[in-house]
């Protein structure tokens, strides 16, 4: 159950690291919506960078090497 | 201000050289001299690995990209480092394990892949590699904090004598304590950097009306600062997949950092100090936007230097002024300490003989490095970011070497690889330095050939007969 976990962790980093450098994040020229008065890219890059720390948080807590 | 900075930093030179003296006890032997014991915690081993990383380059070169080139920052770094923390916990375990298997005493990247490859070569192109890439990088911490302080105080001392200044005291303290006497340092400068960049980030903040008003008045002065590719078109899809690659790739590439994953006392500690360090990065880094658009407001036209003069120093009251002073040079001295200090390691990694002798070798070794460092800083240009992106990319090529050497079964079998890299490498330094072009089939370079050298080494281990 762990392994699999730590897999889905990996996989969902490459998935967003993908997304990430797409116009999804990266739209050309454009900074709506506006979250709090922050360009579209600001918000959505810090964003993007907490959830990654929240899912190498659960990589840690299921790393198959932890204990080694 | 002059004499107060002069009071303030002479009380940081007695606690750093206090620090020096007190990590001075036990015997200088390559373990506790070079890898500090080898038995870092996670708080620790956090704060050592964020001031390496968190440079100059964070505390400048930040502030004034996201003044020239907009929010792209951001991606540019905060995601690339978020990646590159997962790695250490993804890769870093292998590199231990690995390590740990092979029965081998790591002391530098060079050593473990001579040994890994049985190929002496090897770890004579790993140490060229990071040599020609980290010199220029050591070289823009001292420049950059040098012009900084010249820029400061006009009238007090040239240039070179601020670059001079901080490559002996760096030099004196690394001799005297060696990897321990940096780390206690890294400790001192992390909290610093960490208080000084948010009082400066709350003060734009501030004195702009609230992050609304800010980005208002942002839009309303250059709107392309506002989203990518910016204002001079600097953030392409291209530049940001060059510089995730070439930042998520430093834990392996870059020794100063590979030797911290090394020190870390278990692979727990290990995993505590890179969830540390993504929280630090995130609130390192989001005080630089806020630095950065206080000067796209108000001093866009400006020099590098002049800005961050003007914001650091000018626009502070004096106490400030003396704390931010103090906490760049704190900062430009722990990380061109460290990676003084790892090219030591990497040179005694790949010397043969009684140990003591080889430390004391490493330690002449690491005084001529920091010469070679301030010749280049006196010669180098002020742009920190883009330099000290070269230097990522740099080292980023020896990548794919490194990972055949940690994760697979033989290495040995597969020593020819060091003939792509060395040539990847030279292709690399013809193209940054315009003898060569810098794009292939419409790809940057920086980005093809680490890929071309990962494509090669993936063949040759998964695809082609090994016997």
């Amino acid at each position: 159950m762990k392994n699999n976990t730590w897999k889905i962790c990996c996989a969902l980093v490459i998935i967003i690291a993908i997304l990430t450098l797409t116009p999804l994040v990266l739209p050309e020229g454009k900074h709506k919506p506006e979250l709090m008065g922050m360009p579209y890219t600001l918000w959505v890059g810090i964003a993007i960078s907490v959830v990654l720390w929240l899912i190498t948080y659960v990589a840690v807590l299921v790393h198959p090497g932890k204990n080694d | 201000m002059f004499q107060k900075l002069l009071i303030a930093a002479s009380i940081y030179l007695m606690i750093i050289i206090g620090l020096a003296l007190y990590s001075r006890k036990g015997e200088r032997t390559s373990k506790n001299y070079l890898m500090a014991g080898s038995s870092l915690g996670g708080l620790l081993g956090m704060f050592t690995f964020a001031a390496s990383l968190f440079s100059t380059f964070t505390l400048m070169g930040m502030p004034d990209f996201f003044r020239v080139h907009g929010v792209g920052a951001w991606i540019f770094l905060a995601f690339s480092d978020a990646l590159m923390v997962f790695g250490v916990i993804w890769f870093g375990y292998y590199l231990r394990k690995s390590v740990k298997e092979s029965q081998h005493e790591y002391l530098g990247m060079a050593g473990f892949m001579e040994q890994r490859f049985q190929s002496k070569w090897v770890g004579y192109l790993m140490f060229l590699g990071v040599f020609i890439f980290l010199v220029p990088y050591v070289a823009i911490q001292i420049r950059g904090i040098s012009i900084f302080l010249n820029q400061v105080f006009p009238d007090a001392l040239p240039l070179w004598v601020w670059a001079v200044g901080l490559v002996v005291v760096m030099l004196v303290y690394s001799e005297l304590g060696g990897l321990k006497a940096i780390i206690y340092s890294d400790i001192l400068q992390g909290i610093l950097l960490l208080i000084v960049v948010w009082i400066i980030g709350v003060f734009c903040l501030k004195s702009l009306g609230g992050i609304e008003a800010m980005f208002d008045q942002v839009e309303a002065k250059n709107d392309k600062l506002l989203s990518v590719p910016g204002p001079n078109g600097l953030f392409t899809l291209q530049f940001f997949i060059g510089s995730a690659m070439g930042i998520m790739l430093l834990p392996f590439s870059q020794p100063h950092i590979s030797t911290r994953i090394m020190i870390m006392k278990d692979n727990k500690s290990l995993y505590r100090m890179a969830l540390g360090l993504g929280f630090f990065a995130i609130l390192v880094i989001l005080p630089t936007a806020f630095i950065g658009m206080y000067g796209a407001i108000n001093y866009a036209d400006l020099s590098p230097a002049e800005f961050l003069g003007k914001t650091l120093i000018n626009d502070q009251s004096e106490i400030i002024a003396v704390l931010v002073t103090i906490g760049l040079i704190a900062a430009a001295i722990s990380t061109s300490d460290s990676l003084l200090f790892a090219l030591g390691g990497e040179l005694r990694s790949l010397l043969k003989g009684e140990d003591k002798q080889m430390v004391n070798i490493a330690r002449i070794a690491i005084v001529f490095f920091g010469v070679v460092c301030l010749i280049f800083a006196l010669l180098s240009n002020d742009q920190l970011v883009l330099l000290a992106r070269t230097s990522f990319a740099g080292t980023s090529i020896l990548a794919p070497l490194i990972f055949t050497g940690i994760l697979v079964k033989n290495p040995a079998l597969h020593k020819w690889l060091a003939i792509p890299t060395l040539i990847g490498l030279l292709l690399f330094v013809c193209s940054s330095l315009g003898v060569l072009p810098k794009v292939y089939f419409g790809i940057r370079a920086e980005i093809m050939i680490p890929i071309v050298l990962g494509l090669i080494a993936f063949m040759t281990v998964f695809i082609l007969p090994n016997d």
